[in-house]
Order: structure tokens, then sequence, then C-alpha cells
């Protein structure tokens, strides 16, 4: 089990990473969820050995690692945000100077370009140089590179940033065989709070440093139990009768996207007559009422009054 | 492990064809340019500038004099008449008479004494067109040459083989002055006026070398050294880089989480660049023997002159990389490529010899890599010795070392973001 406690990042005065505590069992995905910025990459930049923290320490079956950094490098896999590859050298050129530098035996690296390749899709591009490949096949690549020295725990940094939906899905779905198939660990950062729903059991959200919200995604959908998300949509946009919701005391986290609006209301108040009425006095008809899920962007809404993209 | 990394390095250069064009294309268009657009005016000066002659005098007349005659004394009569035209007839001084006592001559040439330790240093600035040396003795055997018979005297006249025509004004000089002292001292001897033509031949050889001894500089021998050792210095910015690349899109973390130690990874950078530059300059030797008929000869000394210059580079890249890495930018590498190497190239030598600049920024220029290595390769293409190169290889370990050591001290330690 990987142990982060009170992990603590100063960068002169501002403090990246403020009194994180979070852990990862053999075999979970972990979601960490926030928005760009919220100081995740520096958390799993630490946690990876590749910073010292400022405070705190990250343990490894209970022994520190900022101490001994080489005993989790051994069995650590990292995808780092950015494509970590050379352009200049084709997938399986890139896959075997990985292996190399991890003093992997000849035989077995073979062995092992040959299923990473087929764990990623890349097969039968795998003679092609890296540089003329698409942003969803470097994505892969950059995947693959991690996976060669078969990590025990894998941290991804926001692995499908600026690609296709098909190459996303891929991602996603080599993410949950990895783990089911292999039982890797998987620490999986983003900001796109479906991915994270998605693939993780357990779920941290961070903003601005700190943890915000913990558990697993019922648990932190439930933050929001006592509140239904009420969605309606209006034949035409109408300044008046938005003034009027956010003067409505009952209403909170009202969102407004022209004709489409959102808000929650708390589950035991019969809210309708008094929307039927606002309509009305504002000469707005509404084409259509909807009770919604709460889902963990309304969970981050709730906690920090912002939306988890902006 | 370790050969993957070097080998990942020299592979993406080799596969980067606008790097390629500039570490071997454009040296050698430029080695074909200058020596085909400058090789007139290498073939020889084409103004008579004022001959700059030095003498070193390793002799002391009066004393070697006051030898001859304590020695000649039981074998001949000197007669007290005798013993002054003797003092009259002092080869060097009467040298430096016709010299200094004729307003013509002094238009042209300028004559400077020099104590016998400032020879190497004299030899070695190019300062002069010709320097001409007085070895001990040389008028003890002078004057025993004509009396007793005693072996013939010679002194050494180094000519600056780079100023053929005052070169040549020296040694007509020199000629001219053999003849009218044979005539002197031939009229000393007898006491009678003579003709000319019947008068013995006086027995001085000369032994004529050019400066740095010996073979001649052409404008294409010049300019594929000086070519050859600022392009080399390309590869150092390049692959520093080529590292900051590997920094700036997190490679370099994987480098680290895959346990390799931060100095084996500068060690890499470091051991690339040498491999790297050694074949560089293999290759343009190469060009230039079969294109321009340069030899080398002295192939030894050549490679160890290659190898240390090759080792200087690859202290550079570390050092690059490392201010690179330590400043989390590119700016060291590319400051040094567009800057600091035309700096150290004008400093060096590289455009033209800058000796005749200044001799201050010559010796500036020694302690440039490419200077040292230029002025170095120059020597021994001239057919100088190891110890001759000496100061060219001293310099070049101070820097290797230097630049190493400084690169290992500002090389960060751990990756990750900054």
């Amino acid at each position: 089990m990987i142990e982060v406690v009170n992990l603590t990042k100063k960068f002169k005065k501002v403090n990246a990473v403020d009194q994180v505590n979070f852990y990862i069992e053999p075999g979970e995905i972990v979601g960490l969820l926030g928005p760009n910025g919220a100081g995740k990459s520096t958390t799993i930049t630490m946690l990876s050995t590749l910073i010292p923290p400022t405070e705190g320490d990250v343990f490894l079956n209970q022994k520190s690692i900022i101490k001994n950094p080489v005993s989790l490098r051994k069995i650590l896999g990292v995808v780092p945000q950015e494509i970590a590859l050379y352009g200049e050298l084709t997938a399986r050129e890139n896959l075997k100077f990985f292996g190399n530098i991890h003093k992997m035996p000849k035989k077995k690296l073979e062995e092992r370009i040959e299923i990473v390749l087929e764990q990623i899709g890349l097969q039968n591009e795998s003679k092609k140089k890296v540089k003329h490949y698409s942003g969803g096949m470097k994505r892969r690549l950059n995947i693959g590179v991690a996976l060669l020295h078969e990590p025990k725990y894998l941290i991804m940094d926001e692995p499908t940033v600026g690609i296709d939906p098909q190459s996303r899905n891929h991602i996603l779905e080599t993410v949950k065989r990895l783990n089911e198939e292999f039982h890797t660990a998987i620490i999986y950062t983003s900001h796109y709070m479906e991915e994270v729903e998605y693939i993780a059991k357990r779920i941290y959200i961070m903003d601005k440093g700190k943890i915000i919200a913990s558990g697993t995604k019922d648990e932190i959908k439930s933050i929001l139990s006592s509140e239904n998300t009420i969605l309606i949509k209006l034949e035409q946009p109408s300044k008046e009768f938005v003034h009027a919701l956010l003067q409505e005391p009952m209403l909170s986290n009202v969102n407004v996207n022209e004709k489409e609006i959102s808000f929650t209301v708390a589950k035991d108040v019969n809210f309708l007559p008094t929307l039927m009425t606002l309509s009305k006095n504002s000469g707005v008809r509404l084409k259509s009422f909807q009770v919604e899920e709460p889902s963990l962007e309304d969970v981050f809404l709730h906690l920090t009054g912002r939306a988890l993209r902006n | 492990m370790f050969l993957s990394l070097i080998r990942k390095q020299i592979t993406i250069l080799l596969r980067s064809p606008s790097e390629m064009l500039i570490l071997l294309f454009m040296p050698i268009v430029l080695i074909t340019i200058l020596s085909f657009a400058l090789g007139a005016l290498w073939e020889g000066e084409n103004e008579v500038s004022k001959v700059e002659l030095a003498i070193v005098q390793q002799d002391d007349e009066i004393q070697q004099l006051d030898q001859f005659l304590h020695e000649a004394k039981g074998s001949m009569n000197i007669t007290s008449d005798m013993e002054k035209n003797l003092q009259q007839l002092l080869p060097i001084s009467i040298l430096l008479q016709q010299i200094e006592g004729n307003e013509e001559m002094k238009q042209f040439i300028h004559l400077t004494e020099l104590q016998p330790e400032k020879l190497e240093d004299a030899k070695e600035s190019g300062e002069y067109s010709a320097i001409l040396e007085v070895p001990k003795d040389f008028t003890f055997n002078f004057l025993s040459s004509i009396y007793l018979q005693g072996e013939k005297p010679t002194f050494n006249v180094y000519l600056n083989e780079s100023e053929k025509i005052t070169s040549t004004i020296v040694q007509s000089i020199l000629d001219y002055y053999q003849q009218q002292y044979s005539l002197v001292s031939s009229l000393a001897q007898n006491g009678v006026p003579m003709n000319m033509d019947a008068l013995p031949k006086m027995e001085i050889a000369s032994d004529t070398r050019t400066v740095d001894s010996q073979t001649e500089i052409t404008s294409s021998t010049y300019y594929t050294f000086s070519m050859t050792v600022m392009f080399i210095l390309y590869i150092a910015s390049t692959l520093a880089s080529q590292a900051f690349v590997e920094k700036y899109f997190h490679i370099f973390d994987r480098v680290l989480l895959a346990r390799i130690h931060p100095l084996t990874y500068l060690l890499s950078i470091m051991t690339a660049t040498i491999i790297l530059a050694i074949v560089q300059v293999g290759l343009l030797f190469t060009f230039a023997h079969f294109v321009f008929h340069i030899s080398f000869t002295q192939w030894e000394l050549f490679v160890v002159m290659t190898l240390l210059l090759s080792i200087v580079v690859g202290g550079l890249a570390a050092l690059l990389s490392s201010i690179n890495y330590r400043t989390n930018s590119g700016e060291a590498s590319n400051v040094f490529s567009n800057a600091f190497v035309s700096v150290f190239a004008l400093v060096g030598g590289s455009y033209f010899n800058i000796s005749s600049l200044s001799p201050w920024l010559a010796e500036l220029g020694m302690w440039t890599p490419n200077g040292a290595a230029l002025n170095g390769y120059l020597k021994i293409y001239q057919n100088a010795t190891l110890m001759e190169i000496m100061p060219n290889i001293i310099h070049l370990a101070i820097l290797a070392v230097l630049f190493t050591v400084l690169a290992v001290v500002l090389f960060p330690k751990r990756g990750g973001i900054v």
C-alpha cells in the first residue's frame, strides 16, 4: 500500500500542495480529480519521488520512500501529462530504449515490447517514427512505455488531454483492462470527472492544493443527497426569469446556459408550483423539466462554488 | 544501459537533417569557399611591409675573440695590427652595423635584439619576419675557420613562411652580408685590396628554417583546421539542447525513474558528444585529405589533439546541459551557439590569424577550445613535436577539467517540475 501523509509543497510563498493525505491499496484504481492548477501534478511528482516534499512523507508498505526512493521506483510506472517520447525514434525503438534503461534482459524485453504494443494497439504502427503519429497514438505509446517493466503501481497524469473521443475510449478501456487482468494499482488524475467516475473506485477531489472531498463515488455524491439537481429548458432565453430564479431563496447553484438552466433544491421541497408561477410572471414557456442525479461536477460546484473546467 | 543512452543521443542527432546540415555540410562548404576565395591572399603577401628582424645572440663576441687569440697564439704569429683588424672583423657587429648604419635599409628593416630566453616565444608569436640566432662559439668558430681551418660556423635563421617577400629580403641581405664579409675578411687577412671574384668564399653556413618548422600553410590547410575546430563547438550546443528537450518533455523523469543516476545521464551526454566530435573531425579531415590533399603525417599527434578537443567539447556539452537544467530553459545552449561560438571563433583565429591583429587576443584565444586546438593542429601540421604542442595540450586539459567539474556541480540531482 502507498500512503501519502501530510504532503506539502511550497514554491516560494505559495502552497502548491497543502497537507494532502490519501492512500492506494494494491490492485485498486484511485481517481484524483480537480481543475487545472489544483496541485494534482505536483502531488504525483512528489509521489513519484521526483521532487522532495517541503513537509510530509510518502510510505510504501510503511517505509518512507523519500529516504529510499529506489524501492518505489522499481515497482512504479508513471505516465506524465507530456508526451515523454522521442519523436525521431519509432515506437519500437522508444520501447526498446526505455526497456534497456530499466535493465530488462534482452529476451524478456523483446517479449514485453510485443505484449505492450498489443495492449496499446500499435502493433501495426510500431516501425513508424513517433513524430508522424496522431495525438491519440502518442498518448497510447506514452502509456505503453510506463507499462513495459510491469509496474505494480501506475500513476497516470491527465492521460487523455487533447485527443479524439475514440482514442480516449481506447485509453480508458486499456486502463480498466490493466487493472482487471493484471491487478495493477492505478492513480488516475484528471479534470474530466466523467473519466474518473467511469474508472475509479475511490476518488479524491483536489482544489487549491487541498483534498476537499474523498470516498467512493456514492459517498461523495451523498454530500448532495439532501438536494436534487433540476434541469429545465425554455422556449426562449429570458433574463427576467433568470433574475427571478436567482432571487429565489430555495434554490442554489443556479447555472444558466442560454435556454438551459440547472439548479439544486432541497429534496423535501415541492418547488414545481413556484417554478410555474415564476415562468408565468416572466412570460416564459417551459419546454421540459428534469430531475437529475447529482454528479461529481455538482459536488465540486457545491464545495467550491466553481465549475471543474473553469 | 549506458550504451543505450549514448546510442539514443547519437541516433536522434543523425536523424535530424537540419543539425547534420550545420555540423557537417556547413563546414565543408565554408572550407571550400574560404580556401578558394582567400587562397590568393595566402599565397603570399602582395605588399612589402617593413621587415621585422630579430637577432638573438647566444655568443659574446669580445670574449670569443679573446679566446681565439689565446688559442691562436700557439700556432700563428699575431701582431698588434692583426689584433686590431680582428677587432674590426667581429661578424655580428658588422651585420648590425650594416643594417642600422644604412639609412635606406633602416626604412625597410626594423631590428630588435632579443634575449636568448625569448627565442621560443618570438618564434611562436609570428611577430617577426625573420629571427637570426647566433649560437654560442659562433665568433670563435668563424675566426678559427678562416685562420686555423677550424669548424665552419653556423647561425640559424628562422623565416616566417607566411611573409614570403620579407623573408626573401632577409635572405638577400644575409647573402650580401656573406659576400661583403668574405671580402673584408680576405683583405684583412692579406693586407691588400683584391678582386672580389678572386676572393675565397667565406664559409658561413646559414641554416634557414621557417618559424614553426616547416610545412607551408595554405588557405585550404588553415581553413580546414579553423572551420573544424569552430564547427565542433556546435555539437556541444546541439547535444545540450537535445538534453533540455528531454527535461522539458519529462523524458528525463522517466530516465530517473528507471533508476539511472543523474550523473550517469550527464556522463552519457558528455560521452555521446565526444564520439560525435571525433566522427565530425574525422569526416572533415578525410574530406580535406581527398579534396585539398592535406596530409596528416604526424597522425598520432593529430589523434591526441582531436581526442583532447573532443573531451573539452564533451565537457562543454555537459556544462551547457547543466545550465539549461538549472535555469529550466534552453537559453544557455542557444546563446552559446548564436553568440559564443562566433566570439570564440574570432578570438580563436577561425576567421583569420588573430595574432596579426593583436598578440594579446591571440594569447586569449589560446584559452578557447577552438583556439588552442587550431594552434595545436597547425603546429602538428608543421611537424612540431609532442613537447612543442604541450602548451596546447595543457590548455585543453585545463578547459576539459574546468567544464566537467562545473557541469557536475551544477547538474540537478532530481528531476520533476520546478
